[in-house]
């Protein structure tokens, strides 16, 4: 009690106290019990298709120098291969066996780009629980066809119409409507964020990419890889890929913000560029905020990197110097979609492209046979309307045109 | 310092006891402007209101309802800065009731809390709410020492589900003094965001055992908010509650039909 925590801990109203009480005991006992053990591991196996491919990029580690010349060989962790897309399915489920086990009928999450909304709307649907979803009218009119999608897994979708009109804002309705409804409802909060126990708990469930990625490249290459290299938005992904290699000082682990467009607020969602110290959302991290402690807007071409917060175990590895962060630009995520599309036939999310993009960056400077591994976060299908604009591309818009007309 | 001498809102409370529950209505600072919000106090005051809490805006306001985070969103935009807040809390604080401060913890945390605290009470304040930021972390215990200090009481806030064990806990926090931290609390703020639905509802039932509760645990006066519309509301939670507090129903009515109607609607509401 009363003890300095500097990174994390459980800010929230007293009325929350009990519900994550309970839900950091019931966690604990899970991680203990085998039958929640084989049941987590046949979903994961089963259901969402892991563990994913771990691709030698043969292609783009020739065009980025690795293979003759100076620079490493490049891997991609292709999470986009889980079912719905992305690796949020995993603690969704995770999470899911845990609120049956509180005996609660439901889950409500927030979204950004719709991808943890439809995890969870998937999760709740396998797991036969209600799902409620809370997600920025702004976001809502970006992502339309994921709403499509929750709707149809059975979800209701409730937009946020207040503030930016985003993930932040989705954050705060889902809070105040857990409040409302503490017995029934669990919050399937989408990140390595929020109060205690939500930081630890969905790492330890995303840390099987990382684990993952260690055997995978012992079988192929017989050794640690030299930089593991992630986009970050709370920073699940990136949790998940780094936590199992953490104490392996010799792998680099690099994590990637949303440089969006310029170093300004609200051009950016990068804390490396403008973090300060604060306390939001239930815990105690880095943020984008005015020097006032107002929470600043961000920018990023992706909805979810489009966050001032950034997962306090993140902030905290970040700030001791075992992960490095940097960022990348809209521009330079959307060329790196095209880039690993065209060498190696894989369509990025465009917040994974922001980890592609800082790959292109560093691999030609490092050793000949190094390796670099990037989390393939997401798969680029729900940004197909966000790729078509970013690349112009007309007949493209001539068949939203012939696809309105359709419609009748 | 102990509260050697006690603050205007201590002598209210105790002077007040077994009396006619009083009556808190909330205000934000700086809305809809920070000219019209020191008009807002003065209407507050006019009509008879007890105390008054005045909420700094938060960008991002987690326990509240959407009125009143649209509301704090308006006023920040309109340039409610914390040092505006500041000196219209003094101007509010110069109208001669006790005023209860209220905000986020991200703002003092930001501002430094020692200094935060040490600005409120200078400007006036006699109590500070802060819904996000539990006792038992180290930014409470700031808060406890600085309130202490500076002869503010720090409020806890509680809603029903909270269990007794925490409760209790709660009311022996505080640090240090051999009373437990009941003499810094004041009062205790009671508050969900579940409406009331009518006078004989299950909800209603809950409400008065745990408002009994918290009396029988805390020994302070209860104040109690949730959500009230009407003269009948009050009328309701004035059979359990000490304090009755009004909150987006002025927001709501400066929003709907302008800052006239704030003193008329005290009167009909007490």
């Amino acid at each position: 009690m009363n003890k300095e925590i500097k990174y994390g801990g459980a800010y929230v109203p007293e009325m929350l106290w009990d519900t994550l009480r309970k839900l950091t005991e019931e966690f604990e006992r899970a991680k203990k019990d085998e039958a929640f053990q084989s049941e987590f591991q046949d979903l994961l196996r089963n259901f969402s298709g892991r563990p994913t491919p771990l691709i030698f990029a043969a292609r783009a580690t020739a065009d980025l120098g690795g293979l003759t010349g100076q620079g490493a060989k490049v891997y991609l962790k292709n999470e986009g291969a889980n079912h719905t897309g992305a690796h949020k399915i995993t603690h969704c489920l995770g999470q899911g066996l845990l609120a049956k086990r509180l005996g609660k009928s439901m889950l409500i999450a927030e979204t950004g780009a719709g991808q943890h909304g439809v995890a969870t709307a998937t999760a709740a649907a396998k797991l036969g629980l209600e799902c409620v979803v809370f997600m920025g009218s702004h976001d809502i009119k970006r992502q339309r066809p994921n709403v499509f999608l929750m709707e149809r897994l059975g979800a209701k979708v409730v937009p946020v119409e207040y503030g930016s009109k985003t993930l932040k804002d989705a954050v705060n309705e889902a809070l105040k409507f857990w409040m409302e409804h503490l017995d029934e409802a669990h919050y399937c909060i989408g990140s390595v964020l929020g109060p205690a126990p939500y930081p630890e708990m969905n790492r330890y469930f995303q840390s099987v990419i990382g684990r993952e990625i260690r055997a995978e490249l012992s079988e192929r290459e017989n050794k640690l890889p030299d930089a593991i290299v992630a986009c970050v938005g709370g920073g699940s992904n990136a949790m998940g890929s780094f936590y199992d290699f953490i104490p392996e000082k010799s792998v680099r682990l690099i994590g990637v913000e949303a440089g969006g467009v310029g170093k300004k607020m609200g051009e950016h969602a990068s804390r490396k560029i403008a973090g300060e110290l604060g306390i939001f959302q239930g815990y105690k991290s880095l943020f984008l905020q005015t020097d006032e402690g107002q929470i600043a807007p961000t920018h990023s071409i992706s909805a979810g990197l489009d966050y001032p917060g950034v997962g306090p175990e993140l902030a905290e590895l970040y700030t001791s110097g075992r992960v490095e962060l940097t960022y990348a630009t809209d521009a330079e995520a959307v060329s790196a979609v095209d880039y690993f599309a065209k060498l190696e036939g894989v369509i990025s999310a465009l917040e994974s492209a922001h980890a592609l993009a800082e790959v292109r960056k560093i691999a030609p400077k490092m050793p000949k046979n190094s390796i670099v591994v990037a989390t393939l976060s997401g798969r680029g299908d729900k940004d197909l309307f966000n790729f078509a604009r970013a690349f112009k591309d007309e007949s493209f818009r001539e068949f939203l045109k012939d696809e309105y007309n359709r419609y009748e | 310092m102990h509260f050697t001498t006690m603050n205007n809102l201590g002598t209210l409370l105790s002077e007040s006891r077994g009396k006619k529950p009083l009556f808190m209505a909330h205000m934000i600072a700086g809305y809809p402007t920070i000219e019209d919000s020191e008009k807002v106090a003065e209407a507050l005051v006019k009509g008879g209101a007890d105390i008054i809490e005045l909420q700094i805006p938060f960008s991002d306001p987690m326990a509240d309802g959407p009125a009143i985070a649209v509301a704090s969103e308006e006023a920040i935009k309109a340039g409610a800065t914390v040092a505006k807040s500041l000196s219209l809390l003094k101007k509010v604080a110069a109208l001669g009731k006790p005023v209860a401060v209220m905000t986020y913890v991200n703002i003092p945390f930001r501002y430094g809390i020692p200094k935060f605290v040490k600005s409120i009470a200078d400007a006036g304040a006699s109590a500070l709410i802060v819904p996000d930021c539990p006792f038992d972390t180290q930014e409470g215990q700031t808060f406890f020492d600085s309130c202490k200090e500076c002869g503010v009481y720090f409020v806890p806030v509680v809603s029903p589900g909270v269990p007794k064990e925490r409760l209790e806990q709660l009311a022996s926090a505080g640090g240090g003094s051999s009373s437990g931290g009941k003499d810094s609390r004041g009062f205790v703020y009671c508050t969900s965001r579940q409406g009331i639905t009518g006078a004989n509802s299950k909800f209603a039932k809950e409400l008065f055992d745990f408002v009994k509760e918290l009396k029988q645990i805390f020994k302070l006066p209860i104040a109690v908010g949730f959500g009230v519309k009407s003269k009948e509301d009050v009328a309701e939670l004035a059979q359990v509650a000490d304090i009755v507090i009004a909150g987006s129903v002025f927001v709501n009515a400066i929003k709907n039909s302008g800052i006239g109607h704030v003193e008329p609607l005290v009167r009909t509401l007490m």
